[in-house]
């Protein structure tokens, strides 16, 4: 038995209270959430403050922590009410903030102070120096830019010791964060305060021209046209270096992700940090973790900017590659061991015959045939078609509430 | 009095701005700074700058990058000699380089230039606090914003009245990897002159390059204030920023050379601004269309 690493934070997205819960039972040190003003993702679920403090109850209830996100670059008015609301999140409990405006940062501090404030990775925070100016404002932590390398993390990690945050999977902007109001010009709507219409991932023509502006197009019929889309982020293989860089703490992306892609996000990279970290020595990859991964994937994966500045491979322009999805299924409520029936609450259409897979925390898969569905009667049926509603299925091997069950697409 | 900054290509561009009456040069290297027209030498800063105060105007070199951590490295190099050769002020839009102007402890002042953050007075106070003497305001904001801010800051905001704004950046070669992709071969600079089209509008035409920091796309059309310019004055907005990073050579100078001229007309109170946008419409490019951008937009229009 080697020595054990220090474990970093394995930060979720939660978009509501169900997913919170379900990201911290799944595994997550930390969540993070929208709240109803001063956000990025005004159409992600976005929470009230009731919604918070049971949210803050049920984390810290398992020792985990929750953070809000007021990442949103202010225009002139959008602060006000800032400095209440930022006091109202400390009084309840909330571990920290993540923000990215100065104007909104000055307030948090002095409006209320002792709430831990975190830089957004909107800010584009890319070298030591800017961190070392960060941890002097009284910042706790700094949200890296996704642009930076693992060799510049580790650099980084030695000149300054003001916690750093980096994501490690999920969707990325093909921008410097903050830096792209392309949405802003083609759509009118506001990518810095959460209304970015992802006008990167258009399908653009490609052209020069003359002085007397007569245009000729580079693309020809039968080719690709000029596109900005990123395949995402996924640093499943690389867990090693990422423990060794010195990251504090490990960011999943996609507040807007249902609860199937974060419970199984979480799942997998809690798997690989706790069996990386309990014996660095003896660990080994294994292609099971990124085999899961995939089953929620909605694009190509790759590692970023992590190892080299991203190529045509890592971007997305013909029609993507049918990635094989699973759907959520249904949500155990209930097991009962004497008659080995589980209790489900349906979430998408299933029925007798179908291949299925339960998971659950701790990364416990089992594939099941379903072979008869009870309804909440007792009388069998052939399909569970209607959403939410409650049935009954035999199972081989025992589950437990809150293990999830998906099937193939 | 109003202040009208323009971006210098050469030596030569800089020395004809400054004989029309430009007030303040702005130039750069493309290591330290972003989309500049040309990236200078050291020398060529030094000779610039000695220009200028010949004729008793002032240079700002763009320190306004996004550093990596090999940026940030030769930074205080970069800034001393600045410092030594005497330039008025940098823009800045990454923190780092304000520390390490502060641990330099140089009479080097900075102007807060992190383009499309840059949305409030709240946040360039933060700045100033912290030793800005000037902001540079976010093309995305409305006129009526551009005077809030003005009203509540100490510092000048400096607004941009003609020229093409800056609308995306991004660290990838977008260009070569879709030519890489689609086996063309194909130069990715500026001098290739390449336009994106948006896909439900043909008619538009966003210019985009590659350089050492990444990809570049421009809005499709350049800014022009001239119509409104009296009216800038009057909301106190009177820092003006003409940018020809994609506007070479003596065409720039002479569209320089207009705005002079209304200046001066607004100065001496004898602005009327159809002659003047008959004569910009002469000297802009046909293949670059003017526009307004966000200005004329009430705030609420952009959410
Ligand atoms: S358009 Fe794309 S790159 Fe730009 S902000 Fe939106 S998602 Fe990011």
């Amino acid at each position: 038995m080697g020595i054990k690493m220090k474990k970093p934070e394995i930060l979720a997205p939660a978009g509501n209270l169900e997913k919170l819960k379900m990201a911290i039972r799944y595994g997550a040190d930390a969540v993070y959430i929208g709240g109803q003003d001063y956000g990025l993702r005004s159409r992600a679920g976005n929470f009230d403050f009731d919604q918070m403090r049971e949210g803050i109850a049920f984390a810290h209830g398992h020792q985990a922590k929750v953070y809000v996100a007021a990442n949103m670059v202010t225009h002139e008015g959008d602060s006000r009410g800032s400095g209440e609301f930022f006091r109202t999140l400390r009084d309840m409990g909330i571990d920290a903030v993540i923000v990215s405006d100065p104007a909104l940062i000055a307030i948090c501090m002095s409006e209320a102070p002792g709430l831990p404030v975190h830089l957004s990775t909107q800010s584009s925070a890319t070298n030591y120096k800017t961190l070392e100016f960060w941890k002097k404002e009284g910042l706790e932590r700094v949200v890296l830019a996704r642009e930076v390398s693992m060799e510049e993390v580790r650099e980084i990690r030695q000149k300054t010791d003001v916690e750093i945050e980096a994501f490690i999977h999920g969707a990325m902007c093909i921008s410097y964060s903050g830096r792209c109001v392309l949405s802003n010009h083609m759509a009118n709507r506001d990518a810095n305060r959460g209304g970015c219409a992802q006008s990167c991932r258009w399908k653009y023509d490609l052209f020069d021209m003359d002085h007397v502006a007569t245009k000729q197009s580079l693309i020809k019929d039968d080719d690709e046209p000029f596109s900005m889309s990123a395949v995402d982020l996924a640093m499943i293989r690389h867990i090693p270096d990422i423990v060794g860089a010195g990251i504090n703490s490990l960011k999943i992306e996609g507040r807007m992700k249902s609860i199937h892609y974060v419970s199984t996000v979480v799942n997998v990279y809690r798997k690989a940090i706790d069996t990386y970290c309990s014996d660095p020595e003896n660990y080994t990859f294994d292609p099971a973790w990124e085999e899961e991964l995939w089953k929620t994937a909605q694009r190509e994966l790759a590692s970023g900017f992590y190892y080299h500045i991203p190529t045509e491979k890592n971007q997305i322009f013909a029609k993507p590659r049918k990635i094989p999805q699973y759907t959520f299924a249904a949500q155990v409520i209930d097991y009962d061991q004497s008659t080995k029936m589980a209790t489900l609450q349906q979430r998408n259409n299933f029925g007798v015959g179908e291949e299925v897979e339960f998971y659950g925390p701790g990364f416990i898969h089992h594939k099941q045939v379903i072979e008869a569905i009870w309804n909440e009667n007792g009388n069998p049926i052939d399909r569970a078609p209607n959403a939410m509603m409650i049935v009954k299925v035999k199972v081989d091997r025992p589950v437990e509430p809150y293990y999830l069950m998906r099937k193939k697409r | 009095m109003i202040e009208l900054i323009a971006t210098a290509e050469s030596v030569n561009q800089a020395k004809s701005l400054l004989s029309i009456g430009i007030d303040t040069l702005y130039v750069g290297q493309d290591q330290f700074g972003l989309r500049l027209p040309k990236s200078l030498t050291m020398d060529e800063i030094e000779e610039i700058v000695q220009e200028a105060h010949k004729f008793k105007k002032r240079l700002i070199v763009a320190v306004n990058g996004l550093m990596h951590n090999h940026h940030i490295d030769d930074v205080p190099d970069y800034l001393s000699k600045l410092d030594q050769i005497g330039v008025d002020a940098i823009t800045v839009g990454d923190p780092g380089v304000i520390m390490t102007l502060q641990e330099l402890n140089l009479s080097l002042p900075f102007i807060y230039d992190a383009q499309t953050m840059v949305t409030s007075a709240e946040h360039i106070s933060f700045w100033v606090k912290r030793g800005a003497i000037g902001a540079v305001a976010a093309r995305e904001l409305t006129l009526i914003e551009l005077e809030s801010i003005q009203n509540k800051i100490s510092v000048p905001l400096e607004v941009q009245v003609y020229g093409p704004t800056c609308i995306h950046q991004s660290k990838r070669p977008l260009l070569s990897n879709y030519f890489r992709y689609s086996q063309k071969n194909e130069a990715t600079d500026k001098d290739r002159g390449l336009f994106l089209a948006e896909p439900k509008d043909p008619e538009t035409q966003y210019p985009i390059y590659e350089d050492q920091n990444g990809t570049h796309i421009y809005s499709t059309e350049d800014l022009s204030l001239m119509p409104y310019l009296d009216k800038c004055v009057q909301k106190g907005l009177r820092t003006w920023k003409l940018d020809g990073v994609l506007l070479q050579g003596d065409r720039f100078v002479r569209m320089a050379q207009l705005f002079v001229a209304a200046k001066q007309a607004i100065e001496s109170g004898t602005y009327s601004s159809a002659a003047y946008e008959t004569k910009l419409y002469e000297l802009q490019p046909t293949n670059r269309p003017l526009g307004t951008g966000f200005y004329l937009k009430q705030p609420g229009d952009v959410q």
